[in-house]
């Protein structure tokens, strides 16, 4: 039985089309649903986990429809939300007993023990919650969506505003439950973590998917190696042959791709300043997603106006 | 059922284990009893504290009740209720949860100025007469606290539910017969306070001082009740985020 499965998901908040005509399968993986804020990931959490209503379209959870057998569809998840909702004035205990009562689970106490202690949190069971910091909020967010045993686990943002080592171990844990055969869907907007992490990605723009493959193949996709370079001044002319302009980043860095990439350096380096820009640093690394991102969503937000209504919609809708 | 008692026990630890929020839950209503029931002039009676005390009993549930819809605003905010509405568990149970918290809590404030109003030289219930009361009482924080808790899901944060409590709490108790008998009233007052539901429960527990069981009023109480828990499940069960 295919996971997840959506065909044209769609979802319109007045005017403002969040996700469009959204057509995905997802096996027995880590799927990652890749996007900058706003781009519709977490509306589309969102309608797969029956809390929000599709505008067109439909989607199946393990096999239920999640519009007309929402309630079969809740049996079968696990969802953790983005806001770290854990009650602090709890133990970690407590914390995960509620909802091992919420799902009736039997021989509770057993089932509480094993999920704290996947989660390493045996020994810190019995604090409060107050006293946890974010990761270990994290993790205790893990234990409660585990009690019932999830074929599909849905994770939104599940290392936003979490230290390096914090992420590292999230991670580690959603490996970890993959490998037990759980399905994992995990948005998130740090393309880094996808790559490592993920078996498959798709890259959401504006409600809509540009590109769905695993992330090895998406950076073959579009070139071997890429070249950044930190210039002033402005360059109009065609680039020399094998160099292809991806764009510039957020540290206004020019990136260009190649297939191979030392040659090309001292190539483009003499066209930069044959264009009469100055070059301040040159290098070349392997693609990350965040080039093939770059890559593939091409008409930027720059080239409309600030709509504020709809920025604001976007936020709250979330 | 087993859901209910879930959410219930949560609400619970969490209130308790906040210790200003009990401290401040018993002393408000005492203050009431006191500061208004000893110190208003009054002329229609000589014990306005047998008069005053039902009203205050009211009072402190539809205080505590339309509070209490503040905590599903807050489950709201901070993303509890999306995890709880994603749970196979049945959706009313959320609601039922906090109707027998609030409702729980109320009673326990209610607790508090029966035991002052004796002190204070009240003497104006046999033994049923408390228990009938705290039925009455029971039944009136249901229907206040369904109606509140069903508010607070459909706003979408603290200042708007704010809002929302200032303008029905002071209303809906100076317009009931809580601080004056409808004969003492200006007749525009005693025709919407009749009307009042906060009304409602006050003439019931004033018509057990006279040993007397007003049907009709604790009728129509509970035919309100009924009619707003069941369009509160009705709520709770399509919502969606």
């Amino acid at each position: 039985m295919i996971p997840i499965e959506t065909d044209g998901l769609t979802r319109y908040y007045g005017s403002l089309c969040a996700v469009d005509t959204l057509s995905l399968k997802v096996g027995n993986e880590i799927f990652g649903l890749l996007g900058p804020n706003g781009s519709g990931k977490t509306t589309t959490v969102l309608m797969l986990t029956t809390l929000l209503r599709p505008s067109r379209g439909s989607a199946r959870v393990c096999g239920y429809d999640i519009s007309s057998q929402a309630q079969d569809v809740r049996r079968q998840i696990s969802y953790v939300p983005q806001d770290m909702a854990v009650d602090i004035k709890l133990t970690g205990r407590e914390n995960v007993a509620l909802f091992a009562k919420l799902y009736g689970i039997s021989h509770r106490d057993d089932t509480i023990d094993r999920v704290l202690s996947m989660m390493d949190l045996s020994d810190r069971a019995d604090d409060l919650v107050r006293t946890y910091s974010g990761g270990m909020r994290r993790r205790l967010e893990l234990a409660q969506a585990l009690v019932h045993e999830p074929k599909v686990l849905f994770l939104d943002e599940p290392t936003i505003g979490l230290d390096v080592a914090a992420r590292k171990k999230i991670w580690e844990h959603i490996r970890t439950l993959k490998d037990r055969g759980m399905t994992i869907f995990v948005t998130t907007h740090y393309m880094d973590e996808a790559d490592h992490s993920c078996d498959r990605v798709a890259i959401l723009d504006h409600g809509s998917v540009v590109a769905v493959d695993s992330p090895s193949r998406l950076k073959s996709l579009i070139a071997k190696d890429i070249i950044s370079a930190r210039i002033s001044g402005n360059v109009t002319g065609t680039v020399p042959d094998g160099l292809q302009i991806l764009g510039q980043n957020e540290e206004s860095e020019m990136l260009f791709s190649s297939d191979c990439g030392s040659e090309k350096v001292p190539i483009l380096f003499r066209w930069l300043e044959e264009q009469g820009a100055t070059v301040h640093s040159i290098s070349f690394r392997e693609p990350t997603l965040d080039d093939v991102f770059l890559a593939l969503v091409s008409t930027r937000e720059e080239a409309r106006g600030f709509d504020d209504h709809k920025f604001r919609t976007m936020l709250r809708r979330r | 059922m087993n859901d209910l008692f879930a959410y219930f026990e949560r609400d619970m630890i969490r209130w308790v284990r906040g210790r200003i929020s009990v401290v401040s839950a018993l002393v408000l209503p005492a203050a009431w009893l006191i500061f208004v029931g000893l110190a208003l002039p009054t002329t229609f009676t000589e014990h306005y504290i047998d008069f005053i005390t039902p009203g205050i009993l009211v009072l402190t549930m539809l205080g505590a009740s339309l509070q209490g819809g503040s905590l599903l605003i807050f489950d709201k905010i901070l993303g509890f209720l999306n995890k709880f509405l994603a749970l196979p568990s049945s959706r009313e149970s959320i609601l039922f949860g906090k109707i027998l918290f609030i409702t729980t809590r109320g009673l326990i404030q209610a607790t508090v100025i029966l035991v002052l109003a004796l002190f204070l030289g009240a003497s104006f219930l046999s033994l049923p007469g408390v228990i009938l009361t705290y039925c009455i009482l029971a039944l009136f924080g249901v229907l206040l606290s369904a109606f509140s808790t069903t508010i607070a899901l459909h706003l979408s944060d603290h200042d708007a539910y704010a809002a929302f409590n200032a303008m029905v709490s002071m209303p809906l108790f100076f317009t009931s017969s809580a601080l004056m008998p409808y004969n003492v009233m200006p007749s525009w007052l005693s025709a919407i306070a009749y009307w009042n539901p906060v009304s409602y429960a006050i003439d019931a527990i004033r018509a057990l001082q006279e040993g007397v069981l007003a049907w009709g009023r604790i009728g129509a109480l509970l035919f309100l009740a009924v009619l707003v828990v069941a369009f509160s499940v009705w709520q709770f069960r399509k919502v969606t985020v």
